[in-house]
């Protein structure tokens, strides 16, 4: 293909523009929800815009010993990993190159901005930052292993590590949420834990650490930051709906953009209710959460669908 | 059977009241396309009937934050003044009152970036020479 | 482990008002903390001797913002036992009827805190969608919402008509429903209880030590509400109940503050059934007579005691106010020992403090 198409695709559609208007709707949806749980009116449409915009306007200061290159750097590694991972996922149903393995890979891109955040924390050495930070590592110990956990029950009853073999085999046997209602439940739960949504959100809790490893970020840093979380919402979402949900249409077309879309936003209101539910937990009752009720069931979980 | 209900429902408890919220009618209004409408005993400025004002000066020994002063030039010449930065709309001024001049309604001021709207002569019967 | 010190200091997203504490942290438990007060230290009793008494009512309700219509209740009845007036029982219902609003106000308020410090803020939003209720019914009653200036040295200056009185028996239809759901959704909801229950213990023994008072002994299982041990505005012709619970934790206290305002919704309601015709006050001559008296009344917090000392003139010689957040706020740092960090703020905000009443 010619330059033009390329520099169309990567930037324009389905690449960083599609990709940053669907991170700030689903964030708008988002808040929108909570505010109608509450019974409030909630903010309109283009708030996340605005709140970008006026980010990049603010004034960009850290503490004095803060090593300045590392603060920099952070964000943009983040940023960047989650925006390499999202090369990989047919988000808007296109074609995507696939290889054995590239389910590990972006496993690992996804995980990059939580060990990004907790150095966050400690490059900036405020004292809130410090204790989000090392919260937020005990959490990204044990949510990482759920979610790789749970997403693997997809790639065992595919037999194959590559994203394209796990659709092939949802295209000949159906989708594979049927079977694995479990496995589909549990890697949601897994993904809330590496999103630090509430009722995990104990790294940046308001009430008792303003607002955990970015209490001292601020402009565009900062910005970066917040596109980094709307983004990981994104792609973790669409590769949740990839493992579990893709026999449902073809690629490149407009119908299955249409259903893929559509289960984005149900899958982010379900997010949205699972927030406004519950209570946020403490660190200890969230690691003996995972560790003693999520991976057991898990591995079982796994077993079965081994056996079968 | 209510018993176990129960038990089920509390792993999830404001989830019916979430999905209520979710189909009625919001609670706040979109401020400031819609305005909110006063109630009628609200406190809001002190106003005045001028003719009923003899000068007698109890609203201003009993304003708790001394916004009201009165300058008197002799018995029947002076002006009454209301500093309405200092007033804080408790309604002392309307029960000392025993001529039923001053009083309060339900207006309030907007904000203002110049000191001197805040002065405000309410009555001026001074005598000119 | 390394040992940090966290500043939950004048200004932090936990507290309502102002207060420092310093909690120094060893990995993720509290080893140790300090308390400060005096950030909103105004000088009221200082205020208060340089005022006339009838100026003193309208100082007197800002010591704080919450309970400012008992505070001045407290106030006028201390002047009205020093001049020997009587007020009409017309007055005194309505006075009672605003105290048992506030009270209504102040634990709704109080619920919001607590549930948005936990994380749970679709209760804090349904409690104070609630509160707005109350609210409502105050402005139309009195003219403010949270500063409500009805007391007069001799009795109240506003009075009920009948619109005042339909609205307020549907709002308290309505308000009834509702903390009812609340007092459901707090004691079956699993995510409250687990940030909430065993957490900030108090003893019988240690309330007994420290003189703590208010809801805050009641969960502990001290039985003692100014209401009905020592009735003050007509409180000895209305029944209630006084709810007492044992646990002594954060969970006990929030129960506890819900079947209050339930309580305090049923002595609303006998109140306009029952309200008795005649004037709303008596004309108070300015000058008072020398001499002193002590006053107490029920907060939402507790109780509230006042010494006033007059020496004839226009001005009181010497108003001493002790409110209840004092006993509380001393109680603190032996509750957070050996606590984590995330239960901190559960505990603070389950106490209820009102720094500008414990500060004036």
């Amino acid at each position: 293909m010619n330059l033009s198409v390329l520099i169309f695709k990567i930037f324009i559609f389905p690449g960083f523009l599609f990709l940053l208007v669907t991170a700030l709707f689903l964030h708008w949806l988002d808040r929108k929800l909570i505010a109608r749980f509450h019974g409030r009116v909630g903010p309109p449409w283009y708030q996340p815009l605005a709140d970008l915009v006026k980010l990049f306007a603010k004034e960009d200061i850290l503490p004095s010993g803060t090593n300045l290159i590392f603060a920099a750097l952070l964000p943009l590694i983040s940023f960047a990993s989650v925006l390499t991972a999202s090369f990989y996922l047919p988000i808007a149903i296109q074609s995507t190159p696939s290889f054995q393995g590239d389910f590990i890979v972006l496993m690992f891109l996804l995980s990059m901005p939580s060990l990004m955040y907790f150095l966050a924390g400690w490059v900036t050495q405020g004292v809130y930052s410090v204790i989000g930070g090392n919260r937020s590592l005990l959490q990204y110990f044990s949510y990482e292993v759920l979610f790789l956990l749970a997403m693997s029950g997809t790639a065992i009853a595919s037999g194959s590590w590559s994203l394209a073999d796990i659709r092939l085999a949802q295209l000949k046997e159906g989708p594979f949420i049927f079977p694995q209602v479990v496995g589909f439940l549990l890697s949601l739960a897994g993904l809330i834990g590496k999103l630090k949504r509430e009722p995990y959100d104990i790294p940046k809790a308001k009430s008792e650490v303003i607002a955990g490893a970015l209490t001292e970020f601020s402009g565009k840093k900062l910005a970066l930051w917040y596109l980094t979380i709307q983004l990981q919402t994104v792609v973790g979402l669409s590769f949740l709906i990839h493992c579990f949900f893709s026999g449902f249409w073809q690629m490149n077309t407009i119908g299955g953009f249409f259903i893929f879309f559509l289960l984005l936003v149900i899958l982010q209101g379900i997010l949205s209710a699972i927030s406004a539910i519950y209570a946020r937990l403490r660190i200890d009752q969230l690691i003996h959460l995972n560790w003693n009720i999520f991976i057991p069931l898990t591995l079982l979980h796994n077993i079965y669908i081994l056996l079968i | 059977m209510n018993n176990i209900l129960l038990k089920i429902r509390s792993y999830f408890y404001l989830l019916p009241n979430i999905v209520e919220a979710l189909f009625s009618k919001p609670e706040t209004i979109d401020y400031p396309a819609v305005t909110h409408r006063l109630s009628e005993s609200y406190r809001g400025s002190v106003r005045i009937i001028a003719e009923n004002c003899v000068g007698c000066g109890l609203c201003v020994r009993d304003c708790p934050a001394a916004a009201l002063t009165l300058e008197k030039d002799s018995k029947h010449s002076f002006r009454l003044i209301h500093y309405r930065d200092q007033c804080t709309s408790c309604g002392q001024c309307e029960l000392s009152c025993k001529f039923d001049s001053i009083y309060l309604n339900n207006t309030y001021q907007k904000a203002s970036a110049n000191r001197k709207d805040f002065f405000e002569v309410l009555v001026d019967k001074t005598m000119k020479k | 482990m390394s040992k940090i010190t966290v500043p939950i200091g004048p200004q932090h997203p936990l507290l309502k008002e102002p207060l420092s504490f310093l909690v120094s942290l060893e990995g993720e438990k509290v080893m140790d903390s300090t308390l400060r007060l005096g950030y909103v230290h105004r000088g009221i009793e200082k205020l208060a001797e340089q005022r006339t008494y009838i100026q003193n009512v309208y100082l007197i309700e800002r010591i704080c913002g919450i309970c400012s219509h008992i505070h001045s209740t407290t106030y006028c009845q201390s002047v009205e036992a020093l001049l020997n007036l009587e007020v009409p029982k017309r007055g005194l219902y309505i006075r009672m009827l605003l105290c048992e609003l506030e009270r209504v106000h102040s634990h709704l308020l109080w619920l919001g805190v607590l549930a948005k410090n936990i994380g749970l803020n679709t209760l804090f939003m349904y409690a104070w969608r609630d509160r707005e209720i109350v609210l409502k019914i105050m402005e139309e009653i009195s003219g403010g919402r949270v500063s409500h200036a009805v007391n007069i040295i001799g009795g109240v200056r506003v009075d009920l008509n009948d619109k005042h009185l339909s609205l307020l028996h549907k709002g308290l239809q309505e308000l009834k429903k509702r903390i009812e759901e609340i007092l459901r959704s707090i004691e079956n909801d699993r995510g409250f209880q687990a940030r909430t229950r065993n957490i900030g213990q108090l003893s019988l023994e240690e309330i007994k030590r420290y003189c703590v008072v208010g809801p805050v002994a009641r969960a502990s299982g001290l039985d003692i509400d100014i209401r009905r041990d020592a009735p003050y505005a007509a409180y000895d012709e209305l029944s209630f109940e006084v709810p007492l619970m044992t646990e002594g934790d954060v969970w006990a206290r929030s129960v506890l503050r819900i079947l209050e305002t339930i309580q305090a919704i049923r002595l609303c309601t006998q109140i306009i059934n029952n309200l008795p015709d005649g004037s709303i006050s008596v004309p108070a001559p300015r000058r008072v007579p020398a001499g002193e008296v002590v006053s107490r009344a029920e907060a939402p917090r507790g109780e509230v005691f006042y010494y006033m000392r007059s020496d004839g003139s226009q001005n009181p010689a010497r108003l001493k106010i002790r409110t209840p957040t004092l006993t509380t706020l001393i109680t603190l740092p032996g509750q957070l020992k050996n606590m984590q960090m995330a239960d901190v703020s559960a505990v603070i905000a389950g106490v209820d403090l009102c720094i500008a009443c414990g500060d004036r």
